[in-house]
């Protein structure tokens, strides 16, 4: 009889110590709301400085960037991506370090490295990407990154990127030029050699 | 005004009996369908919000232009009703298509027609019955019927358990809700609702409305294994294993969809409201005044009757958002072995009381 | 007359289902509401996890890692790079070895919070489930501060980690500490001590010691059935040595030793153990310190076989790493301490109900990344 009572006892008392939770929760809303009504208000990106250059680097893993002006084409980012979403070509330049105007490509980096090769396809399928950042830290140029990372404030942070079309999530970096233009460019002219 | 009343009324009633009773029971019928329908979109946006706010969230807040749920979310009922109607009514192939269908009407009729008894003020009651709580309490349990008729005719093992369990949870159920009403008929000796209102006038020990809740320690009791009870009868969390979604995905109520489901869940609110009615009725004084003598014509009673129930409806939301759920056997042992026994005790406390002190 | 014999009726909980925590099928055999037998069907989540390790570069099996628990990645790379360490033979400096443990303990704490809210969940409760998982994403924010990644971390390498710690970031962990110890009382109030919860969780699937041991539960699991097993005491790795704090185990407060409410309760004290540690690293850490001063050039390890296991938040997390010298291991198997709690699920809920094989389920805390993987 005093266990059965005991019983309802505890039942009673536990029961009224959660709807106590629950009801200064529900009086207290103003002070502990946690929602943001999203596309109104958005989530406070972290505040961070670190790294590279403290001013300058602001992590959000979001989506993949390349400046392709400053790619010189290494591969060193493709070899280091787990799921192969990086895809890269490379062509040989006649004259290393030389701006090649008709087909947009410049000779030398903005770290100063001349380049040795014009990057014709440079592929990132963000569908695949698991966004685990391996292929940043390989990059001699610093050319690739996720945006939010070095150079961030070229880029807003964007981590909302959506598409109606899958292929329009195949992000092309490469400059856009013809083959033949291409072709022109990356042979030597006829006539000069010797 | 009762369903006897328009019945006089009419001139004709004399010559077609049938016909003006007909006439009559539609009159009443539609402004209580509308009635539930308004009430249950006002209790959905009070669930949402009131549950939001207890797990720290806003809730739904419309807040750009066009079809957004307006300021506060004011219109997300309405939007949710508006989807559940506009949504494809699915059939199963492999369901009982009749009792299928019926289904949630029955369940529906079982929760609508008790309101015909609730006396929300001194004259607004569609029929004054001399049996009126045990009306209720006789048509508030045919939805059972409906939902076992869910749960077999879909033809799906989850529907199957929820209809068992809820077959077995609402009939365990109605023995408590019975014995504790029992104890307020003892001290009215009337199961007229109005009647039972009636007796609740005054004050008690001088200060207290002689509202049955504060009429002696076993109504107290009685109170609350009546309105626990009742929440289980509507299958409402902590007792919600019928429907259980974390078990049996959602029960008697897995293959509905579209308006068969929202009628479900407007059955499910009507009881609410209808448990919640009669608590009010039967121990909180239905539409009297909190302050006898004061407020007391029948436009402040539909306040007051409306605002007792609400606050308990509230309460109802309030434990669905504080506690787990019970298990099948435990639910039945708090009835058979809890509240059952405490019921019967009451049942002879009240008797004693009355025959000693009242 | 003729005897009345009841059939079994099979049931399949999930792949798709509300509370199979993931896409796991349980095959149950009822007898109404009683189950007489589990069968887990897994496999669903499988995604080729050791072969394609074995086809990686070992920097590339990281996120990998993170995507086999995805519920304490932090702790999984931890496992992985404690064992390459110990291949290579590589020390790691003192900052990088707290900063680990910070996050790993940090991770401990997300993960259980998740796991006892689900847990709430399973059982019925929605609130205490919102409550846990806004402090969850206290801790994820730390992460996002940190690494800029709120699930998949990729943030422990073999030597290091990848990024340093963010200015400022002992003070945001101390302010989530100071926020999160009262918090603790609140979900007690609101479930554990609640007497439905109890009620439900008390007494039901009773994993005995004995039985835990043979199956090879590890883990909360297995201390809440009352043995003292935790990795960081028995075996230290990294520097879990250096730090003061208790390994609570299963007592039957309310009910017996090894119930659903024992597996909780452990996950509950468990997190104030880990605030424990991880205010003691605050309080130790270096101040300053290349993380990536012990970065090898390359990762190529030198011919052998390592098997080394830590405390995951689910329990003994092994990897077997063999290394044939080439930049990409030969064979990498990982021990997955969600897997062996799986398999103990038919054992503790036989002859339960129907609901208690959903309450079990959720105590076990199974991942079924993991599991699968």
């Amino acid at each position: 009889m005093i266990k059965y009572l005991t019983t309802i006892w505890e039942t009673v008392s536990t029961m009224l110590t959660g709807m106590g939770v629950t009801w200064r929760h529900m009086l207290a809303i103003r002070r502990d709301n946690v929602t943001l009504q999203y596309p109104e208000e958005r989530w406070p990106r972290p505040e961070r400085d670190i790294g590279f250059d403290h001013n300058k680097y602001n992590v959000i893993r979001s989506r993949l960037h390349v400046d392709i002006d400053d790619c010189i084409g290494c591969l060193k980012c493709e070899r280091a991506c787990p799921v192969d979403c990086i895809k890269i070509d490379t062509v040989k330049v006649p004259n290393r370090g030389e701006d090649i105007p008709n087909i947009r490509h410049k000779g030398i980096t903005s770290f100063g490295t001349r380049k040795a090769m014009v990057v014709t396809r440079f592929d990132i399928d963000m569908t695949e990407c698991c966004y685990c950042n391996l292929c940043v830290y390989p990059c001699p140029e610093e050319c690739i990154y996720m945006t939010g990372g070095p150079n961030a404030e070229k880029h807003d942070i964007d981590y909302e990127f959506s598409e109606y079309d899958r292929n329009d999530l195949i992000y092309r970096f490469a400059k856009k030029v013809s083959g033949e233009d291409l072709e022109n460019a990356t042979t030597k002219p006829q006539g000069v050699e010797g | 005004m009762t369903v006897d009343q328009l019945i006089d009324w009419f001139p004709i009633s004399a010559t077609w009996p049938g016909l003006t009773f007909l006439l009559a029971v539609l009159i009443c019928a539609v402004p209580v369908f509308l009635f539930i329908a308004v009430y249950a979109l006002v209790v959905i946006y009070g669930e949402l919000k009131i549950s939001s706010f207890m797990q720290d969230k806003v809730g739904p807040m419309g807040q750009g232009v066009g079809l957004h749920a307006w300021r506060w979310g004011l219109l997300q009922p309405i939007a949710d009703a508006l989807k559940l109607i506009l949504k494809e009514d699915i059939i199963p192939a492999a369901a009982d298509k009749k009792l299928f269908i019926l289904a949630p009407f029955i369940v529906f009729i079982g929760a609508f027609i008790a309101f015909s008894a609730l006396p929300f003020s001194q004259t607004l009651i569609i029929a004054d019955m001399n049996i009126g709580v045990f009306y209720i309490l006789a048509v508030s349990s045919l939805g059972v019927i409906g939902l076992i008729m869910a749960g077999w005719s879909s033809n799906n093992k989850w529907s199957l358990y929820g209809a068992m369990r809820s077959a077995a949870q609402i009939i365990s159920y109605e023995i408590p809700v019975a014995l504790s009403i029992i104890a307020v008929i003892m001290l009215t000796s009337t199961m007229s609702m109005q009647g039972i209102i009636q007796y609740q006038s005054g004050l008690i020990w001088g200060f207290l409305p002689n509202w049955l809740i504060f009429n002696n320690p076993f109504t107290f009791v009685a109170f609350f294994i009546f309105f626990i009870s009742g929440i289980a009868e509507c299958n409402r969390t902590p007792f919600d294993i019928p429907e259980a979604e974390s078990e049996l995905v959602a029960g008697a109520f897995t293959e509905y969809s579209g308006m068969r489901y929202a009628f479900f869940f407007l059955s499910e609110y009507a009881n609410m409201f209808v448990v919640a009615g009669v608590a009010a009725t039967a121990f909180l004084g239905g539409w009297q005044s909190p302050i006898p003598g004061l407020f007391n014509s029948p436009a402040w009673g539909l306040w007051w009757f409306m605002s007792k129930t609400m606050f308990l409806i509230f309460v109802m939301i309030w434990f669905r958002w504080t506690f787990p759920r019970l298990r099948v056997d435990q639910l039945m042992s708090v009835c058979w072995k809890g509240f059952t026994p405490i019921a019967l005790v009451n049942i002879f406390g009240v008797g004693i009381w009355y025959l000693t002190l009242g | 007359m003729g005897v009345v014999q009841g059939d079994q009726m099979v049931l399949n909980i999930g792949p798709q289902h509300p509370s199979t925590h993931g896409v796991l099928r349980l095959k149950v055999a009822t007898d109404g509401e009683i189950v007489s037998d589990i069968v887990p069907v897994i496999g669903y989540l499988h995604r080729c996890f050791e072969k394609h390790c074995e086809n990686s570069t070992y920097e590339q099996v990281i996120p990998f890692t993170d995507r086999c628990d995805y519920i304490a990645s932090m702790n999984n790379n931890f496992g992985y790079v404690v064992a390459m360490e110990d291949l290579m033979e590589i020390k790691v400096p003192e900052r990088v070895e707290y900063i680990r443990v910070i996050m790993a303990e940090l991770n401990r704490i997300a993960s259980h919070l998740l796991a006892l809210g689900v847990y709430g969940l399973d059982v019925g409760a929605f609130t205490p489930f919102l409550y846990m998982f806004r402090d969850r994403e206290r801790i994820l924010d730390i992460f996002e501060l940190t690494c800029g990644a709120r699930l998949l971390y990729n943030y422990m390498w073999v030597g290091g980690v990848s990024h340093d710690l963010p200015v400022g970031f002992v003070e945001t962990v101390y302010n989530f500490l100071d926020y999160f110890e009262p918090k603790v009382q609140e979900y007690n109030d609101i479930l554990t001590y609640n007497k439905i919860f109890i009620e439900r969780t008390a007494d039901v699937g009773v994993l005995l010691p004995e039985v835990a041991i043979s199956f090879g539960v590890s883990g909360p699991n297995l201390r809440g059935s009352g043995v003292k097993w935790d990795i960081r005491k028995e075996e230290p790795y990294s520097i879990y040595e250096r730090f003061d704090f208790d390994v609570p185990i299963g007592q039957g407060l309310v009910g017996t030793t090894g119930d659903c409410w024992d597996r909780f309760h452990v996950r509950m004290l468990e997190m104030i153990e880990s605030t424990k540690i991880i205010r003691q690293a605050l309080k130790d850490i270096p101040t300053n310190g290349d993380v990536h001063q012990a970065l090898p050039k390359k990762i190529r390890p030198p011919k052998g076989s390592i098997y080394r296991r830590t405390e995951s938040p689910r329990g003994d997390l092994g990897y077997y790493i063999i290394s044939d010298g080439s930049p990409q291991p030969y064979r990498l198997k990982m021990r997955s301490p969600a897997f062996t709690a799986l398999s103990v699920l038919n054992e503790i809920s036989r002859g339960w109900m129907l609901s208690d094989v959903i309450a079990v389920l959720g105590s076990l805390d199974i991942v079924l990344g993991e599991i699968d993987r």
